[in-house]
């Protein structure tokens, strides 16, 4: 029944098929469906509490690491499924990263947090290394900002240089879907611009999905939305049917205040 | 009757009601006494620090601290139990650090809950109760008798292991649950390993509190006698040097050297001897517990490059 509504013109990077996920007895996702497009933003929305995080953890299996968290259905990349028995999670999330609500830098220097991911994967090579950091802090649009202090500790930086290195480090894994979890809602407004506009960037390249509990920033940065009640995905459309023209009353209510 | 509320209701007359007088008085009564505990603390180790020095200070020479003992005349040094003391802490936690560590990552990252883990913690818990001297005793039935190593510096340090294995596998699971959990997400989702995560993310996160944990057992193993009498032996080697790397010799260490002085040495300066170790003790674990920490705050700042 929900449908990403022109998918005809775009190509799934990733499906979402019958998805429930419970917490010890708790179902906290019911048979969640969804298309994500390659490379254009779905936003997922709905009020506190609706399922919309648990959701985006399930989509590189983040509740693998939680425990008493159970995933059920399938969740595909590029049609591959991600939960199936030979898949390894950790080669799921070297291509689906992840930046989270809170930044979480490593206490190390900057430069040690964005080349701590290629050098899990294996990258020795100081040059390629430095090249590495270079391009992805560039890409994150962190990088004039800290060039002379590559060696400092990442602790140092500001609430949203911070959230832009955790980008940064995320690109840095060269992923093909990046998933945020509120990335902006610990920040001011200003860096929180400086994430929207980052976002409008990262598109060209990424697959992006991102959950946010604005409904404007929903509007501002992304090309589908999905609405979450409850634990079910409620209606998907692009962003501004669902804003202007919403199918279902429960979404209706929400956009219009009536709602949480 | 107006007159009366309004009057009634200035903050003078509130902070002077005697409900509020009475509680300022067991607030600062409170505060008394809880400076009180903690100067008394301070006070103690002072007392302890200048009485060590009053009585020892003469007892110390240059002789004293690199000479062998003597058998029957006065003038004997401690060199060989001022060395035995560092020997026996190196290879204690040569041996302990990394089981216990091991053990304290394996218990708090990998293992769920569970009748494993549960097995773990009790015999963890079992063992950090044994009295030291049951443990020396182990010791020599292990090491020096079952073995027939007889009296020598690695049965000490094995047995100081046994001693320490659970106090520094705690330690290592506290410093690990204090590392945030961020840092677990934020590697796991860079596609890291479980085994990279902890060692790349957390465990350099946990330094400080480790190098405390280490601190702590090492001050124990500088101390410990009841657990070396019957396992390092309470004699040294009479070799060419003072310093005998030989794990397989008889190794008095100071603290052991303190009481066995007093319990069957003939020399006749036996109380200067004990009194002039007691204060070379003392400076030995002050002295040991200052470097380790500044290297410690050294390692992590070069591995969070907090510089």
């Amino acid at each position: 029944m929900i449908q990403t509504p022109d998918a005809t013109s775009l190509s799934d990077k990733m499906n979402v098929a019958d998805l429930d996920v419970f917490y010890g007895t708790f179902q906290a996702i019911k048979k969640g469906n969804l298309r994500v497009p390659d490379r254009r933003v779905m936003a997922l929305i709905g009020p506190s509490g609706c399922g919309k995080s648990t959701f985006l953890r399930a989509l590189n299996r983040m509740h693998d690491l939680t425990p008493g968290a159970r995933v059920e259905g399938k969740v595909t990349l590029d049609g591959t499924d991600i939960y199936a028995p030979t898949i390894d999670p950790v080669t799921v999330r070297h291509r689906i990263g992840m930046v989270f609500q809170r930044p979480n830098p490593f206490p190390k220097s900057i430069y040690e947090n964005v080349v701590y991911g290629p050098k899990i994967h294996g990258e020795k090579k100081a040059k390629r290394l430095l090249e590495i950091a270079e391009k992805s802090l560039r890409a994150a649009a962190l990088w004039d900002e800290v060039k002379d202090r590559l060696n400092r500790s990442a602790l140092e930086l500001s609430g949203g240089q911070q959230q832009r290195l955790c980008i940064a480090r995320v690109l840095a894994v060269e992923p093909e879907v990046i998933l945020m979890d509120e990335p902006a809602s610990a920040l001011d407004p200003i860096a929180t611009s400086k994430i929207e506009d980052l976002i409008g960037v990262l598109k060209k390249q990424y697959t992006v999905v991102i959950v946010t509990h604005s409904m404007q920033q929903a509007a501002r940065i992304s090309d589908f939305t999905t609405f979450f009640l409850l634990g079910e995905l409620i209606e998907v459309g692009t962003t501004s049917d669902i804003f202007t023209r919403p199918k279902d009353k429960r979404t209706e209510d929400y956009i219009t205040g009536r709602y949480g | 009757m107006a007159q009366a509320v309004l009057t009634a209701i200035t903050p003078e007359t509130l902070s002077n009601s005697s409900n509020a007088r009475s509680r300022r008085a067991v607030d600062r009564f409170a505060t008394a006494m809880l400076w009180l505990a903690a100067g008394a603390v301070v006070g103690m180790l002072v007392l302890l620090i200048v009485y060590l020095f009053v009585k020892g200070a003469s007892a110390i020479s240059w002789n004293f601290l690199v000479g062998f003992p003597s058998a029957a005349n006065a003038g004997g040094g401690v060199g060989p139990e001022i060395f035995n003391s560092f020997y026996i802490l190196f290879l204690t936690l040569f041996f302990t650090v990394p089981v216990a560590v091991c053990a304290g990552m394996y218990l708090q990252e990998y293992a769920g809950p569970g009748r494993f883990r549960d097995l773990i913690q009790f015999s963890a818990e079992s063992l950090a109760t044994v009295p030291s001297i049951v443990m020396g005793l182990f010791g020599l039935l292990i090491f020096v008798q079952t073995f027939h190593w007889h009296f020598t510096a690695l049965g000490g340090a094995l047995t100081l292991t046994l001693l320490n294995l659970p106090a520094m596998m705690r330690v290592t699971q506290e410093a690990l649950a204090g590392v945030p959990g961020t840092y677990r997400e934020a590697s796991m989702g860079l596609g890291a390993t479980k085994w990279q995560t902890v060692v790349k993310a957390i465990l350099p996160s946990a330094i400080g509190p480790l190098t405390t944990g280490v601190v702590l057992v090492s001050g124990r193993i500088f101390g410990e006698t009841a657990a070396l009498i019957y396992t390092a032996g309470a004699s040294v080697s009479y070799g060419k040097s003072a310093y005998d790397l030989n794990p397989f010799h008889t190794a008095e260490t100071l603290a052991v050297h303190i009481y066995s002085i007093h319990r069957e040495g003939l020399v006749p300066d036996a109380d200067a001897i004990a009194n002039g170790s007691s204060l070379v003790l003392l400076v030995m674990v002050l002295a040991f517990n200052a470097v380790a920490r500044i290297l410690g705050r050294a390692l992590t700042l070069r591995l969070t490059g907090k510089a």
